[in-house]
C-alpha cells in the first residue's frame, strides 16, 4: 500500500451510543428503568420497609383510611395496607421471575440444540411445543389448582412450562438464522468446537430478544397470576397484590381506595416491563433517534437549521438563468446526516455536475465516497434522517432541492418519480416485492403513472419484458420473484425502469450482483435502451470498465467530494487528479485491458441467447 | 406525507362508537314508568341442576322450583305451615303416621289430575332418587293411598322436622306422567302459579316463567311473568340491582352499602349463624380440644362485638348458642355464656394443661380467608396459633366431612330444632364427622326426637349441654341482606336464604 | 396444499390426544371428594360410595381414559356429573356467547392495532412515542380492572349500557351489541399493545426494506405501498402474535365474563374445574384445542397466501 489517501470530503463520525445508554436516553426507558429499580427495592427491603406483619389483623381497625401509623390505612380485617403492598411486591415479582426461569431453563437449553443440530430432537420439540401452545393458559391452571392447591409457586411454575415454548421458538430462530452465516462456517473451519460457537457467536445474538421476552412474559405472569387471585382462586393467606386486588374489589364501596394501590401497583410493575422491553427492543435495532438541536448552540446541526428549512410545497424559486436546458443540474450539493452529539457527518460535499438529454453519465468512486447518496438525492429517495445540508438540485429547469431546502421536496418529485425519473436498483432479488407477481409489479405502476387500462398495461408489460431479453415473457409475467434468477429479476427491474417512458434513469451499480456473462448482457440491454429511446442515464459505478463501455462523461468522486469530472476519453487516458490516476492505476496497470467475456466465435446475441437457457433451466426446476 | 386513511378509520371507529352508545342504554332499566309492574325479575345465587324436584335443595334454589311446583303444605313467611295441595293433616298417637287430606281441583300443566295416587308416586320417587335433599325422606318408611284424596305416610321412627321437610323438596309434586323422565329435568311439569317458558331460557343464565292460566289460587299469582338471572358473582349481582336489570337479590354487608344509596329497599332476617366447628372434640387430631375448658377457653378469646362491627357493619347478632331465636331452643341467658375476656381464657387454658396454649390446623377457602385471619389474630393474642391451610373450595365440606381437620369456620342455617340436631350433634350428623357422644346428651336427644309438640323445649336442654360444653363457638347471627326495588313488596322467609316466591308482590 | 393440510390435521389430532390424555391425569388426582361434592352435604356415607361405583371412581387411570376416550370419538362425551346435563349441550349453547366475544375483539383489536402499529411506523417521532406509551398503559391495566371501571362509570353513571350482559336468546341485535360493547372494549385496550408493538417493529422491518424504495421510485403513492405491500409483508409476524393472543383469549376472558355474568365458557370452565367434574372439564379443554387447532391451521393459510415463498414449503 501506498501513503495513506489524504481524506477529503467526508466530516464527522459516526457517533454511536451504548445500548444502555441508549435505554437511559430513551425517556419511557428511563422511566421503565426507575420505576422497576423502585419494585425491587421494595420488595428486597419489605422487611425494613414495612412497619407491620402483613397477617397481622388489627381487627379493631379495619378498612381505615391512611393516618400516621396505617400509611395507606387498612384493609378489612384491620392489616396495614402499605406493609401487605411491600410484602406482595417481593412475592409478586418473585412468582414472576420464576415463572420466567421455569420458562427459560426448559425453552432456551432445548431451542439452542433444536436450532442447532436439528434432526429428531428438532421434530419431536416442535411437536410438544405445538401441544404447549395449543393449552388453554387459564384452564390448565384452574386444573392444577383444583389438583394440587391454591398455591402461588405451583401455579407460576405450571404457567412457566406453559411459557417455554415461546423461549423455545425465540432461540431456535434466532440460532437458526445464524449457525448460517458465513461467520459460523468461518469458526467451524478454524476449529472451534460446537460449544464454543454456539457460546460465542449464537448467545450474543439470542441475548437481546430473550431479555425483551422475559420482561415481557414477567409482565404476562403477574397478569395472570393477579387474574386467579381476583377470581378468588389464589392463596389468600399470602399477601400478593391480586389478592389485594381482590380484597379491594370485594370492598370497592366501601374503601375505593383499597383498590387503587395494588391495581397502581400492578399496571406500573407490568408498564415499566413492557417499556423496558420496548426501550430494549429500540436501542438494539433502530438507528438513532436524533433531537433537535437546541436554539442557540453553536453545533453544525443548529448553523443547519438557521440556514434551511423543509420544502415548501408551493414554492417555485427559479433557477438561475441559463441552466434550465440541463435535464438535471446539481449544484453544490453537500448531504448529511445529523449525530447523537449535534454534529452532521457528511457524505457528500459541495459536489457540482450536470446531465443533459440523451446522455450517459457516470460517477465512479469506491465503497463510501457518496455516488449512492448523489443519485438518491436527485431521486428523492434519502433515508429518513437525511439532510441535505448545501447546493441544490434542478430538474428539467425546476428546483427539486432549492437552494434553502434541508430536505428534497417529496411534493415535487413525486410527480416526477417512475414518470420522468426512473432508477434500476443495483440488487435484483430485494428490490422486488416477494409477495406480488411480477407482472402485478410491472402493470400497475404502470396503470396509475400512464393512466392505462390493465388490458393496455399488460400488454406493454409483455412486450417490455421481450425487449429486454426475457425468453417466455409469459411465464416471468406470471412468476414471484423468488422463482426467476437474478439476471431476469434485473432484466425486469430494468423493464420496470424504463415502462414509464422517463427521461432520465439513475442506475445504481445495475450490474454489479449479477454474474459476470449476465453483467455483459444488461450492460448491452442498458446501452441499447439508452440509444433508442434517447434518455439520459446517471450510471454509478466502481467498475472504470463500466465506465468506459457505455458512458459519454464521467465524474469521479472521493469521500463525498467530486474530484474530477469531465469527457470519458479524456479522463480515462489523461486523468488529472491524483486520486483518479491511483483509481485508473490499480485497475488497469499491468493488466490486460479488460473486454468483454463473451467466448470466442460467439456473437452478442448468441451470448444472449445462452443466458436466456439458463435462466430458464432453472426457472423450470 | 399526508396519511388520510388512518385519520378517516378513526373518524369511523369513533362514529361507531357513538352509534352503539345510542342505540344501547334503556334496554333493561326495568323501565315500566308508573304502571303496576307485572314482571319480576329476580337475581339467585345458586344455579338449579335440573328441574327435577329430586334435585331441589333447601334456601337459594327453592323460589326457582316454588314457581313451577305446589308443595303439599306451604310455609308461611313466619313459619307457620298453611295448606296448600294439602288442605289438613294430622298424626297419630306415637307420631309414626301422618295423614293428610288433599285437594281434589288441582291439575298438572299437562292436563294430569292431581290425586293421592300421584303423591304417592312422587313421595316413592323422591326416597328412592338419593337426591340431594334426600336426608329428608330419610325416616319414611312408607305411603299408601286410603282414598283418592287422602294419603297416609309411616315413619320409621318420630320426626318431629317430617311436617317441615313437606314444605320443602319432599313436597314438591310432578306430574305423575313426567316422574321420572329425562325430559322433566329439562321441561318442569307441575301444578305451580307459573309456567316455564323454554325460548326465553338460556340453562345456566336466566329462567323464565309466565303465569299460568287456570290456576287454583289466584291469590299466590302476583305477576305476570317472572324471571330469575344467575348471577353468582357478588359484584355483578350488585351492579344488575343497581342499574335496574333485577328487581331483587341477595347482596352483603359491604356491597349492601352501595344498594342503600341507590335507593333500595333492604329486607333484613337472620337465617345462619357462623363461628368455628370444633368437632374434634375427641381429641383424636388435637388432643387439646378434648378438654372442655380448652374450648371454653377459646370462646372466651373473641371479641365478638367489635368483630361484628368491624368485618359486617353491624349487621347481625352476637351469639354463643347455634340455635335460632324462632327455633324454640333458643335459651336467651345463654347468650351470655362468653363474654370476651382475654385473661379468663388463658387462666382457662393454663388451668387445662396449655400455659403456653397450642396449635390447632383449620381448612379455609377464598370465602372465608378475611375472617379467619380476624380469628387467628384474637387466638394468637391468647397463646393460640391457629394455622389455616387453603383447600381447593370443592373440597371444604367433604374434608370436614371425612374428619381430615379437628375444626372449621362455617356458616350453617339454623333450622328446627330437630333438624339441627341431625345436622351437628347426632352421632349421624354430618357436622360431627368424629362422632362424640355422651350418654347425658343421648337421653336429651331422644327426649326431643319423642317429645311431640315439646319438642323444642326439649330441645332448649340440647342448647344448654352443648352451649355449655362449648361443642361449638358461635359468634354471630348474620343478617342476610336481600334488597329489592321500591317497585315490589316483599317479605323475608324464616330459615330460608331468600324469601319464596309467594312473598313478592308489586307495590301498593 | 392438500397433503400440507392433511398433515397439519394429523399434527393437530396427535396434539388432541396428548392434551386430553395430560388433562384426565391431572384431574385424576383432582376427584377424591367427587361423590360426596354432588350428593351435597347431608348424603350417607352409603350413598355416596354407591355414587363412586356409579362414576366409576374405583377403576384404574388408564381404563377410564379409554372409555372417555372412546365414546368421545363417537361424539358423546357424556354428562355433566353434578348437573346431568350433556356435556355437548353444555359447551355449545355456551361456546358461541365465548366465541363472539374473542372473535369480536380480535377483529377490533386487528384493526385498531394495525392503524396504531403502521401510524408509529411510519410517523415516527411524537406519535410513535405516545402510540408506545398509550399501548403500554392499556397492557399494564388488567383487563378485569377495565371492565370494573367500565361498567361503574358506563353502566351504572351513566347507565349507556347494560350492567350485566345475560339477555334473552330472543332480544334481538341490537341489545346483543350493547350487552357486548363493554366487554369488548375492555379486551379491546388491553390486547391492542403487543400486536401494535409488533406490526409497528414489522412494518419498521419491512420499509427499511430495498424493494420499498424501487416501488417509490415507480411513482406508487405512499399509501398504496403501506397499505398493499408493507403491510402484507408485515402481516405475518401480527397474524402470529393475534393467534397467540386468541388462544390466551379462549382461557382469558374468564374473569371478564364473570364481571359481566356473560353466559359463556368461562364460568363453565371455572365451575367445573373447581368441583373436577371430569366429563365437562374434559369437553370444555378439547373444545379449546379444537378451536385452537382451527385457528392455527388457518393462520398458516393465511400466512400462506400473504408470503409466496411459505406456500412451497
Amino acid at each position: 500500500m501506498n501513503e495513506p489517501l489524504e481524506f477529503v470530503g467526508q466530516t464527522g463520525t459516526v457517533v454511536r451510543s451504548r445500548v444502555i445508554a441508549k435505554i437511559l436516553k430513551n425517556p419511557l426507558g428511563l422511566a421503565a428503568v426507575i420505576v422497576l429499580f423502585a419494585m425491587v427495592v421494595l420488595a428486597v427491603l419489605a422487611n425494613m420497609l414495612a412497619p407491620f406483619d402483613p397477617n397481622f389483623a388489627n381487627i379493631g381497625k379495619s378498612l381505615a383510611s391512611g393516618d400516621a401509623v396505617n400509611l395507606l390505612g387498612t384493609d378489612s380485617v384491620g392489616r396495614d395496607v402499605w406493609s401487605r403492598l411491600v410484602f406482595g411486591a417481593r412475592t409478586t415479582l418473585l412468582s414472576a421471575l420464576l415463572c420466567a426461569a421455569v420458562a427459560i431453563v426448559i425453552g432456551l437449553p432445548s431451542g439452542l440444540i433444536a436450532g442447532y443440530y436439528g434432526g429428531k430432537f428438532d421434530g419431536v420439540s416442535n411437536w410438544v411445543v405445538n401441544v404447549l401452545m395449543s393449552l388453554p393458559g387459564i384452564i390448565v391452571l384452574l386444573t392444577v389448582r383444583a389438583a394440587m392447591g391454591p398455591s402461588v409457586w405451583l401455579s407460576m411454575v405450571a404457567f412457566g412450562i406453559l411459557m417455554a415454548p415461546g423461549y423455545f421458538r425465540l432461540t431456535r430462530t434466532a440460532v437458526q438464522s445464524v449457525r448460517n452465516e458465513l461467520y459460523v462456517d468461518a469458526a467451524r473451519v478454524a476449529g472451534l468446537s460446537d460449544t464454543a460457537i454456539i457460546s460465542r457467536h449464537i448467545f450474543s445474538v439470542v441475548r437481546a430478544p430473550i431479555i425483551i421476552q422475559t420482561a415481557v412474559i414477567c409482565g404476562v405472569a403477574i397478569a395472570i397470576q393477579s387474574g386467579l387471585e381476583f377470581l378468588g382462586l389464589g392463596d389468600a393467606s399470602v399477601a400478593t397484590w391480586g389478592v389485594m386486588l381482590n380484597e379491594g374489589f370485594k370492598n370497592i364501596y366501601l374503601s375505593p381506595l383499597l383498590l387503587l394501590w395494588p391495581a397502581l401497583a400492578i399496571g406500573l410493575t407490568i408498564g415499566a416491563l413492557v417499556l423496558l422491553a420496548n426501550a430494549l427492543r429500540d436501542a438494539l435495532e433502530d438507528a438513532e433517534k436524533i433531537k433537535a438541536p437546541r436554539r442557540g448552540s453553536d453545533t453544525a446541526q443548529a448553523a443547519l437549521t438557521a440556514t434551511r428549512r423543509r420544502p415548501d410545497r408551493n414554492e417555485a424559486a427559479s433557477v438561475e438563468a441559463g441552466t434550465e436546458h440541463h435535464l438535471v443540474k446539481v449544484s453544490h450539493l453537500g448531504v448529511g446526516y445529523p449525530q447523537a452529539d449535534g454534529s452532521i457527518k457528511k457524505v457528500v460535499d459541495d459536489v457540482s455536475f450536470h446531465v443533459d438529454r440523451g446522455e450517459v453519465l457516470g460517477i465512479v468512486g469506491e465503497s463510501g465516497s457518496g455516488k449512492s447518496q448523489t443519485a438518491f438525492s436527485i431521486l428523492g429517495l434519502l433515508p429518513e434522517s437525511a439532510r441535505i445540508v448545501a447546493g441544490s438540485i434542478q430538474f428539467d429547469g425546476k428546483f427539486t432541492v432549492s437552494p434553502t431546502d434541508d430536505r428534497v421536496s417529496q411534493a415535487r418529485l413525486g410527480e416526477f418519480r417512475g414518470k420522468r425519473i426512473s432508477y434500476i436498483p443495483q440488487e435484483p432479488m430485494s428490490n422486488l416485492d416477494p409477495a406480488f407477481t411480477i407482472g402485478y409489479q410491472l402493470v400497475t405502476p404502470m396503470m396509475r403513472v400512464l393512466k392505462i387500462s390493465k388490458s393496455e398495461a399488460t400488454q406493454r408489460a409483455l412486450k417490455l419484458l421481450d425487449d429486454v431479453g426475457i425468453r417466455f415473457p409469459e411465464k416471468t409475467f406470471a412468476a414471484y420473484p423468488h422463482e426467476v434468477s437474478g439476471g431476469m429479476a434485473q432484466r425486469v427491474l430494468i423493464a420496470g425502469a424504463i415502462s414509464c417512458e422517463p427521461d432520465l434513469i439513475i442506475a445504481d451499480e445495475p450490474t454489479t450482483a449479477l454474474d459476470v456473462t449476465v453483467q455483459a448482457d444488461v450492460l448491452d440491454l442498458i446501452r441499447d435502451l439508452q440509444k433508442g429511446l434517447g434518455v439520459g442515464v446517471i450510471l454509478v459505478t466502481h467498475n472504470f470498465g463500466v465506465v468506459a463501455d457505455l458512458c459519454d462523461r464521467v465524474a469521479v468522486m472521493q469521500n463525498g467530494r467530486l474530484v474530477e469530472d469531465g469527457d470519458v476519453r479524456d479522463i480515462l487516458r489523461n486523468p488529472k487528479d491524483p486520486y483518479t490516476q491511483k483509481l485508473l492505476g490499480s485497475m488497469l496497470e499491468n493488466k490486460e485491458p479488460l473486454t468483454m467475456l463473451v467466448s470466442a466465435g460467439m456473437s452478442a446475441g448468441q451470448a444472449i441467447a445462452r443466458d436466456d437457457e439458463r435462466d430458464e433451466k432453472e426457472m423450470a426446476q | 406525507m399526508k396519511f388520510g386513511p388512518k385519520s378517516t378509520a378513526l373518524a369511523v371507529l369513533a362514529a361507531a362508537a357513538i352509534a352503539l352508545t345510542a342505540c344501547g342504554g334503556g334496554t333493561n332499566s326495568g323501565g315500566n314508568g308508573g304502571a303496576a309492574p307485572t314482571t319480576l325479575t329476580l337475581a339467585t345465587l345458586q344455579d338449579i341442576k335440573t328441574f327435577d324436584p329430586t334435585d331441589a335443595h333447601i334456601g337459594h334454589r327453592m323460589p326457582i322450583y316454588q314457581a313451577v311446583y305446589d308443595s303439599l303444605i306451604r310455609r308461611a313467611p313466619d313459619g307457620k305451615l298453611d295448606p296448600m295441595l294439602a288442605t289438613e293433616w294430622s298424626y297419630n298417637k306415637d307420631q309414626t303416621v301422618l295423614t293428610l287430606k288433599l285437594r281434589t281441583d288441582v291439575t298438572f300443566s299437562d292436563g294430569a289430575k292431581f290425586d293421592a295416587a300421584a303423591a304417592k308416586a312422587n313421595l316413592d320417587h323422591f326416597k328412592d332418587a338419593k337426591g340431594q335433599d334426600a336426608y329428608q325422606a330419610a325416616s319414611m318408611k312408607s305411603v299408601a293411598v286410603v282414598d283418592p284424596s287422602t294419603v297416609a305416610i309411616t315413619l320409621n321412627s318420630p320426626d318431629p322436622a317430617f311436617s317441615y321437610y313437606l314444605t320443602q323438596a319432599l313436597g314438591l309434586q310432578a306430574s305423575p306422567k313426567a316422574i321420572g323422565t329425562d325430559g322433566i329435568k329439562t321441561v318442569p311439569d307441575g301444578s305451580g302459579p307459573y309456567v316455564y317458558d323454554a325460548k326465553s331460557s338460556v340453562k345456566g343464565s336466566q329462567y323464565v316463567f309466565t303465569k299460568r292460566a287456570g290456576y287454583w289460587d289466584k291469590d299466590l299469582q302476583k305477576f305476570d311473568k317472572v324471571s330469575f338471572k344467575y348471577l353468582v358473582d357478588l359484584t355483578a349481582r350488585t351492579n344488575a340491582l343497581v342499574s335496574g336489570q333485577v328487581d331483587g337479590a341477595l347482596l352483603d354487608p359491604k356491597t349492601g352499602k352501595q344498594a342503600e344509596g341507590a335507593g333500595l329497599v333492604a329486607h333484613k332476617s337472620q337465617v345462619d349463624w357462623q363461628g368455628i366447628l370444633l368437632y374434634g372434640r375427641d381429641g383424636k387430631i388435637s388432643p387439646a380440644l378434648a378438654n372442655v375448658k380448652v374450648r371454653q377457653a377459646m370462646n372466651y378469646a373473641f371479641d365478638r362485638k367489635t368483630i361484628l362491627a368491624q368485618q359486617y357493619l353491624n349487621e347481625g347478632t352476637v351469639t354463643d348458642q347455634v340455635f335460632g331465636p324462632e327455633s324454640g331452643a333458643y335459651v336467651p341467658a345463654l347468650d351470655n355464656t362468653y363474654p370476651y375476656d382475654p385473661a379468663k381464657a388463658k387462666a382457662l387454658l393454663a388451668e387445662a394443661g396449655y400455659p403456653q396454649g397450642f396449635t390447632l390446623k383449620i381448612p379455609t377457602i377464598a370465602g372465608y380467608d378475611a375472617i379467619n385471619a380476624v380469628f387467628k389474630q384474637q387466638l394468637s393474642d391468647v397463646g393460640i396459633t391457629l394455622q389455616t391451610e387453603s383447600i381447593p373450595d370443592a373440597n371444604y365440606v367433604a374434608d370436614m366431612a371425612a374428619g381430615k381437620y379437628a375444626g372449621a369456620t362455617f356458616q350453617l342455617y339454623q333450622g328446627e330444632p330437630w333438624v339441627a340436631i341431625n345436622q351437628m350433634v347426632s352421632t349421624t350428623a354430618l357436622y360431627n364427622p368424629f362422632k362424640t357422644e355422651d350418654p347425658e346428651l343421648t337421653a336429651l336427644i331422644k327426649a326431643v326426637q319423642n317429645g311431640g309438640d315439646k319438642s323444642a323445649d326439649e330441645a332448649k336442654k340440647v342448647n344448654e349441654y352443648i352451649t355449655k360444653n362449648a361443642w361449638f363457638i358461635p359468634m354471630f347471627r348474620l343478617n342476610q341482606m336481600y334488597f329489592s326495588s321500591k317497585k315490589i313488596d316483599v317479605q323475608p322467609q324464616l330459615q330460608q336464604a331468600v324469601p319464596s316466591i309467594y312473598n313478592y308482590a308489586p307495590a301498593k | 396444499m392438500v397433503s400440507f393440510i392433511l398433515k397439519r390435521i394429523a399434527s393437530g389430532i396427535s396434539v388432541l390426544v396428548a392434551i386430553a390424555f395430560f388433562t384426565y391425569c391431572l384431574l385424576y388426582f383432582s376427584s377424591a371428594n367427587i361423590a360426596r361434592n354432588i350428593l351435597g352435604e347431608f348424603a350417607s356415607q352409603d350413598q355416596v360410595h354407591a355414587k363412586e361405583l356409579e362414576l366409576g371412581l374405583d377403576r384404574p387411570l388408564l381404563t377410564r381414559f379409554f372409555d372417555w376416550a372412546g365414546s368421545a370419538l363417537h361424539g358423546d362425551f357424556g354428562v355433566s356429573w353434578f348437573t346431568s346435563e350433556p356435556v355437548v349441550s353444555a359447551i355449545t349453547t355456551r361456546l358461541p356467547v365465548t366465541l363472539a366475544l374473542v372473535v369480536v375483539s380480535i377483529v377490533c383489536i386487528t384493526i385498531v392495532a394495525t392503524l396504531l402499529g403502521m401510524a408509529a411506523a411510519v410517523k415516527r417521532g411524537w406519535i410513535d412515542r405516545l402510540v408506545q406509551g398509550a399501548a403500554v398503559v392499556g397492557d399494564a391495566i388488567p383487563d378485569f380492572v377495565l371492565g370494573i371501571v367500565l361498567v361503574s362509570v358506563f353502566a351504572i353513571s351513566l347507565k349507556f349500557f347494560p350492567a350485566t350482559s345475560s339477555i334473552s336468546p330472543d332480544a334481538g341485535a341490537g341489545a346483543w351489541v350493547a350487552s357486548m360493547t363493554l366487554p369488548v372494549i375492555a379486551l379491546l385496550i388491553n390486547g391492542v399493545a403487543s400486536v401494535a408493538q409488533q406490526i409497528r417493529s414489522a412494518v419498521i422491518k419491512q420499509l427499511e426494506k430495498d424493494y420499498v424504495r424501487t416501488l417509490r421510485s415507480r411513482g406508487i403513492p405512499e399509501w398504496e405501498i403501506l397499505f398493499k405491500h408493507v403491510l402484507r409483508s408485515a402481516a405475518p409476524a401480527g397474524l402470529t402474535v393475534l393467534s397467540l393472543k386468541f388462544v390466551g383469549m379462549l382461557g382469558g376472558v374468564v374473569i371478564i365474563e364473570q364481571i359481566f355474568a356473560l353466559p359463556g365458557m368461562g364460568a363453565l370452565a371455572v365451575q367445573s374445574t373447581s368441583q373436577g367434574d371430569i366429563p365437562l372439564v374434559m369437553g370444555v379443554v378439547l373444545y379449546t384445542v379444537i378451536i385452537v387447532i382451527i385457528v392455527n391451521l388457518l393462520v398458516d393459510l393465511i400466512n400462506g397466501w400473504l408470503n409466496p415463498k411459505v406456500r412451497v414449503s
